[in-house]
């Protein structure tokens, strides 16, 4: 079909705008991504920023080709952006629609269809639609889409003030359609002379449109080509200069804004701004040098004073302390922070504790309120973290070539580690190494260790200097282990922490040092040190430039390609061996196949994450009476904590899936992997984990959805329970019924985590926990013990104000805080030894026996605390919430609960405020009882003693 | 535009199902619009169902069914591909080939359509199709059609997302919009549809275990029969209910048995755009659904012509029928409103929609 295929006015539905300079090779692409559109209704401007190559005859000759479909059109001089030439395009089209298009992307071949599509059915100003950006130069192509989030599915609006982030984050003007009536109504024209011309245009348009339509389809490919060029002087000349025109963009916008009075998206600009736009720039600062630096703050800070500073609130601590510390210009404590920035997990500053609350450094903090709030950083826990979890900043002071021994093979090498809060103090044991590793994967036993000959503890910092023999202990394969990282191991009382070396003060690290390769110095005898894009130190093999030439030629050839396609055969291969459908196969082909050993009990407790509840209550009593027997506990993640007199396996390991199909017992609380079947020679003694307040199994909607082949499934797992144990009729009405389980699994027994809270009910003397805890003999013990939640991810916000709360009770009541295993708390220093975070301890039972009375929610802990006898507050902030958009209870907790129930932090006060335990304790006394009775009728303190009466009764030594 | 060939391409012409009611539906709308409409299926059914006289013609492009997959499939493939074409080649500038399900759409690839423009569909939610092998099928042998087209813009837009770029959404017509309403005054609660796990009657017997007691008159009239009938049977005896369900078996008279209740409930475990609720709602009974797929709440205005619950929520459910079940005023609030609000699916207003993506796919 030839001629631009026309509607009924004899103009095309759209116009795309193609811009080029200098760009021959690229264009006809370009073109020809329009012109292959499904959408036949298309014409072609194509504008000319007056190129000096061929870039003008090649439009023309494309218009020439496709005549009434492409035009061309230069501009009669450069203009130097991309502005100019789209204003003219703009003016060229004849279109109902309007896109622009640069000469080095192309148009996906359905956009303008679905551009048209979408701006016909709602009447839009402005349809925009997905980027994605093509990184053309990498290995596969690699695809990123632009802001996707925003495009997740069709949606329109009248005025972008009903989705600020459009705004705010996709600045770009290619990809999308403008209605070109609406163009000119507006008056809407890019700006000329200036980078960045799209995040005006696209405000501006934005701003005016009345209504906007976006779409989930992918229309523009930005092809992006990255360019490893190193960042020369002029280099960083042109990078000032575009900051100063981004900065310069970011005003005009704001101006647009202020005079719109959109002061809600000005905000969301301002909170975007420190959050993306600042970080981006900040990342790079610690590699310039001073002069650059002062230029770079000199711009942003007069940018930063017109930011709303209650936008700081809204982003996370340590980009607000960034952003803070750049407006002072406090660059001792500005680069750490960066350092932290790049680094999240590493504490980079030494902070200071004032008035219970953590700062990112001592100062500000006195002199300016401001500051006070935004440099606290103790929601982020630091404080909390032991030495052996820190990971803090060591920057690098010095890094020498010693010129004296050998050829330069010496490396004098000194730093300082941050110490944080004086976690290590000052009379600890210190001692350190430096640790050389080959940074491929798969090459670890290429490490090196070389001694530190001092560590000094200096306050704030750890100090320390080495001297590596690098020419004589450093011994590269080359090729393979071309990079190497180091790190700085330090000891402090026995207990480990690993630094990285943070280097990247300009020219602080140069110079070839000589090596002593393993294999031949033709491919590795010098290695220079470098900075990682993370800031740390690290050493590059110097290529010989001969052996470098036949290596690569090697690598690129047959040989090479015949030995890369068989190292990775081999890893696929590994992968497959190591993986879980042959371990399923392993288990059941192999070891169910080998005889059951007996007395063999294999435990596990919430899927090996715990040494807790009934399976330990189990196995503790069958310790208790000497038992003979083979006893395996599974673990996830550590074994720390997990008994030393039974075998340990890691959950999922060969190991445990041989000691699994071999056993004579199963004993858990929560399920064996489902996929494993279990043969008839072993018992599975199911313990479960808790009576049910919410709705279980399928009696949960999530269940019933599924379809009856995977019911069927579920149902298998569930029915290798061959005992089932039961804490009440409660427990069979609700629990059996939802497992479907036949009656005589049903143990009616009671939980043996349980005993020891019955044995417990009416002690008088405190157990040596609270010793443990530091909790003085005067106070009573409150335990806090709220259900998992979803939201929030994984830190768990507390619904009441904690320091209040310390300051209110903390004369009178320790607060012990238990979050749920997968949820998160942090607890500020200043209600240290009134309120303590007891989330790490394995079991719940010893704190339930030492609290003297118990808060919370939906836990099912309340079912187990109900037979201490001692008071219970229920404090449910989100019952409505939890009740209806959760699965469903299976009873009111309201009209059952055996104690107060608020539903507020104030009635939380006024409660403990108003009436002290005892008098709660009579008040609700037959509460409680009835609540005993309904939940826990055989919790009768003797679970563990009958279970292993009625199983392993046999197993007593003679 | 007017007076357009258009081939309607399903597995089969006549096989009872939802695909094919709805592609004879379509065949008589445009027939009755001045298209000239031919209805092409892949395979013919064992026991095929009686038609009747139709006012266009059909193809069964094989007697039976088609070879196993393999040499023999693939070379009968060919064969009938050139029948299609021989088809295609007789249409007039503008012809339309509409292909109902993905399957048919492997032997509409190896014709030649050229001058045509090709729709293919799924008449099934996103999530439905990403359980079953389909949704690689659709992928592959619709990644080219002109236009790709599902029930709703939601699972347009997921398909969207999933690659298809050319994806895009027309709604089912509503069958009929009868002169008379339901009276709405029987105490019973409806349910038709096949009985199958799909249809989660299962899930709809679990509900109506905690909403029956406290109805005591009303009733559960269960219209379907199917492969699970038998378990269904035993499950509501167990659960004790035997008095107030009852079994009606298959009907062919919906809007008679809309008019024998006052509350329709629909509880499946996935839906396309169900037709059954847009057959109660234009017999003006109010319903209660699991939203289980973008075509429930795309048909169901929640709260204001009908309730919602959460998939597999019985509870939920339950709540909403209970709701339903104690107030007749609010029935006859959303009954009424029901009927009104589905009269944007009427069939001349679905049929324009069609005829102007017809010319849209022209530009």
């Amino acid at each position: 079909m030839n001629g631009v295929k026309v509607d009924g006015d004899q103009r095309p539905a759209m116009s795309v705008v193609v811009i080029v300079y200098n760009d021959e090779a690229r264009l006809p692409t370009a073109v020809r991504s329009v012109l292959e559109q499904t959408l036949r209704s298309v014409e072609v401007v194509i504008v000319d920023d007056h190129s000096t190559d061929g870039s003008y005859e090649v439009a023309r000759r494309l218009a020439a080709e496709h005549p009434g479909r492409v035009r061309a059109h230069r501009l009669p001089e450069n203009s130097g952006g991309c502005g100019a030439p789209r204003n003219r395009g703009i003016q060229e089209a004849r279109g109902a629609y309007v896109l622009f298009l640069d000469s080095d992307d192309v148009l996906e071949r359905d956009a303008c269809r679905n551009f048209l599509e979408a701006a016909e059915t709602t009447g839009a100003d402005l349809v925009s639609g997905m980027c994605v950006r093509v990184h053309v130069d990498s290995r596969h192509r690699k695809e990123v889409k632009w802001y996707p989030w925003l495009y997740a599915r069709t949606r329109t609006f009248d005025l972008i003030t009903e989705l600020p982030d459009l705004l705010v984050f996709d600045t770009l003007s290619t990809n999308k359609c403008y209605r070109r009536q609406f163009l000119l109504d507006a008056g809407l024209e890019f700006p000329v002379g200036i980078h960045y011309e799209d995040l005006l245009f696209s405000a501006q348009a934005y701003v005016a449109a009345r209504r906007i339509t976006l779409i989930p389809n992918r229309v523009y490919d930005w092809n992006v080509v990255e360019k490893a060029s190193a960042k020369s002087i002029s280099n960083r000349r042109a990078e000032i200069a575009n900051f100063a025109h981004r900065m310069e963009m970011h005003r005009r916008v704001d101006r647009l804004l202020a005079d719109q009075g959109m002061t809600e998206l000005k905000f969301r600009k301002d909170v975007k701004f420190l959050k993306h736009d600042l970080v981006l720039h900040l990342r790079d600062l610690p590699f310039r040098d001073a002069a650059y630096r002062q230029e770079f703050a000199a711009l942003a800070r007069a940018y930063l004073a017109s930011i709303d500073p209650a936008a700081y609130d809204e982003i996370e601590p340590i980009h607000a302390v960034c952003a803070y510390l750049l407006r002072m210009s406090d660059w001792d404590n500005l680069l750490p922070a960066v350092d932290t920035l790049t680094n999240r997990d590493k504490v980079s500053a030494p902070l200071t504790e004032r008035d219970g609350r953590v700062y990112w450094c001592a100062e500000h903090i006195d002199e300016d309120p401001f500051a006070r709030r935004i440099l606290d950083v103790t929601e982020l826990g630091y404080h909390t973290r032991p030495v052996g979890k820190l990971f803090p900043r060591n920057e690098l002071t010095e890094y020498r070539q010693d010129e004296q021994q050998g050829k330069g093979g010496v490396v004098r090498l000194a730093g300082r580690v941050t110490n944080p809060l004086g976690v290590i103090p000052g009379g600890a044991r210190l001692s350190a190494e430096l640790e050389f590793y080959a940074r491929r994967q798969g090459l670890r036993f290429q490490t090196f260790r070389f001694p530190v000959a001092a560590v000094r503890h200096e306050g704030p910092y750890v100090s320390w200097e080495a001297s590596a023999d690098l020419a004589k202990g450093l011994r590269p394969l080359g090729i393979v282990d071309a990079v190497w990282d180091v790190r700085l191991h330090l000891d402090v009382d026995g207990e480990r922490t690993t630094t990285r070396l943070t280097a990247t003060r300009p020219g602080l690290v140069s110079g070839e040092v000589p090596v002593r390769p393993r294999l031949t110095r033709l491919v590795a005898d010098r290695i220079e040190p470098e900075v990682s894009s993370r800031g740390h130190l690290a050493f590059r093999l110097v290529p010989g430039k001969k052996a470098n030439d036949l290596v690569v030629r090697g690598l690129r050839g047959t040989p090479g390609r015949l030995a890369k396609t068989g190292y990775r055969k081999a890893k696929a291969l590994r992968a497959k061996a190591t993986g879980g459908e042959t371990k399923l196969r392993l288990y059941h082909d192999c070891f169910q196949r080998m005889p059951v050993r007996k007395r063999l009990v294999v435990f596990e407790s919430h899927l090996g994450r715990q040494y807790s509840d009934s399976p330990r209550a189990i196995y503790e009593e069958m310790r208790r009476q000497g038992l003979d027997f083979e006893a395996v506990w599974s673990y996830t993640g550590r074994p720390q904590g997990f008994p030393a007199d039974a075998t340990l396996v890691r959950r999922w390991s060969l190991p445990y899936l041989r000691a699994l199909a071999r056993a004579e017992f199963w004993i858990d609380n929560q399920s064996y992997p489902l996929k494993l079947t279990k043969r008839p020679g072993t018992t599975y003694i199911q313990t479960w984990h808790g009576s049910a307040l919410k709705r279980m199994g399928f009696d949960e909607a999530g269940w019933k959805l599924k379809s009856r082949a995977e019911q069927a499934e579920q149902q298998r797992s569930l029915d290798r329970f061959d005992h089932f144990l039961i804490r009440s009729e409660h427990d069979v009405r609700t629990l059996a019924k939802a497992f479907r389980l036949r009656e005589k699994t049903l143990l009616r027994v009671g939980y043996p985590r349980n005993d020891a809270l019955v044995a417990a009910r009416g002690a008088t003397e405190r157990p040596p926990l609270a010793d443990e805890l530091g909790i003085p003999a005067g106070k009573k013990v409150l335990l806090y013990a709220p259900t998992f939640r979803h939201h929030g991810q994984r830190r768990f916000a507390l619904p009441f104000d904690v320091d209040r709360f310390a300051e209110e009770f903390g004369d009178q009541y320790v607060l012990l805080v238990r979050a749920h295993y997968l949820n998160h708390v942090v607890l500020p220093p200043s209600v240290r030894g009134r309120v303590i975070d007891v989330s790490d301890h394995h079991d719940v039972t010893p704190l339930l026996a030492l609290a003297d009375a118990l808060i919370t929610d939906y836990s099912s802990v309340m079912f187990d605390y109900a037979l201490l006898d001692r008071p219970m507050l229920f404090f449910p902030h989100d019952y409505e919430e939890y009740v209806h958009e959760g699965r469903g209870t299976y009873f009111d907790l309201l009209e059952r609960a055996p104690g107060p129930v608020v539903r507020t932090e104030d009635e939380l006060r006024s409660v403990l405020a108003t009436s002290s335990l005892e008098e709660q304790s009579v008040k609700y006394a037959a509460a409680r009882e009835r609540f005993v009775a309904d939940f826990g009728e055989y919790d009768e303190g003797t679970a563990a003693q009958r279970i292993v009466e009625e199983f392993f009764g046999k197993w007593r030594k003679a | 535009m007017t007076g357009r060939d258009i081939f309607l391409v399903s597995n089969s012409v006549d096989e009872l199902g939802g695909v094919t009611s709805w592609s004879h539906q379509m065949a008589r709308l445009f027939t009755e619009r001045g298209h000239r409409v031919h209805v092409i299926g892949i395979t013919t059914p064992e026991d095929p169902h009686d038609l009747g006289e139709l006012p266009y013609p059909t193809t069964r492009l094989y007697a039976g069914q088609p070879p196993a997959p393999g040499r023999a499939r693939d070379a009968s493939m060919r064969d009938k591909a050139g029948v299609l074409t021989n088809l295609f080649r007789a249409a007039r500038p503008g012809g339309v080939v509409i292909v109902t399900q993905v399957w048919a759409m492997e032997w509409v690839k190896l014709a030649d359509t050229a001058g045509l423009t090709v729709i293919g569909m799924s008449h099934e939610s996103f999530e439905t199709s990403k359980r079953s092998s389909r949704f690689r099928r659709v992928l592959k042998h619709y990644a080219d059609v002109d236009r790709m087209l599902v029930l709703t813009r939601e699972d347009a837009d997921l398909w969207i997302g999933a690659g298809l770029n050319n994806a895009s959404y027309l709604p089912n017509a509503v069958p009929w919009l009868p002169e008379v309403p339901s009276p709405r005054t029987e105490k019973a609660v409806i349910s038709i549809g096949r009985l199958s796990d799909e249809k989660g009657v299962d899930m709809l017997l679990d509900t109506w275990a905690e909403v029956a007691s406290r109805h005591p008159g009303w009733v559960l009239k269960i219209y379907g029969s199917g492969e699970d009938e038998e378990i269904l049977r035993k499950q509501c005896t167990a659960l004790g209910l035997d008095d107030s369900v009852l079994w009606m078996g298959r009907t062919s008279d919906v809007p008679g048995a809309l008019r024998g209740g006052s509350v329709f409930a629909l509880s499946s475990r996935g839906e396309g755009f169900p037709l059954a609720l847009m057959e109660a709602m234009a017999m003006g009974v109010p319903c209660a659904a699991f939203d289980c797929a973008p075509g429930v709440h795309e048909i169901i205005r929640d709260g204001e012509d009908g309730l919602l619950a959460r998939p597999g929520n019985t509870g939920e459910l339950a709540r909403k029928l209970d709701l339903l079940m104690s107030d007749a005023g609010l029935r006859d609030r959303m009954g009424d409103a029901a009927r009104e609000n589905i009269r944007r699916y009427g069939a001349d207003e679905i049929a324009g929609r069609w005829e102007a993506l017809f010319g849209f796919l022209d530009r």
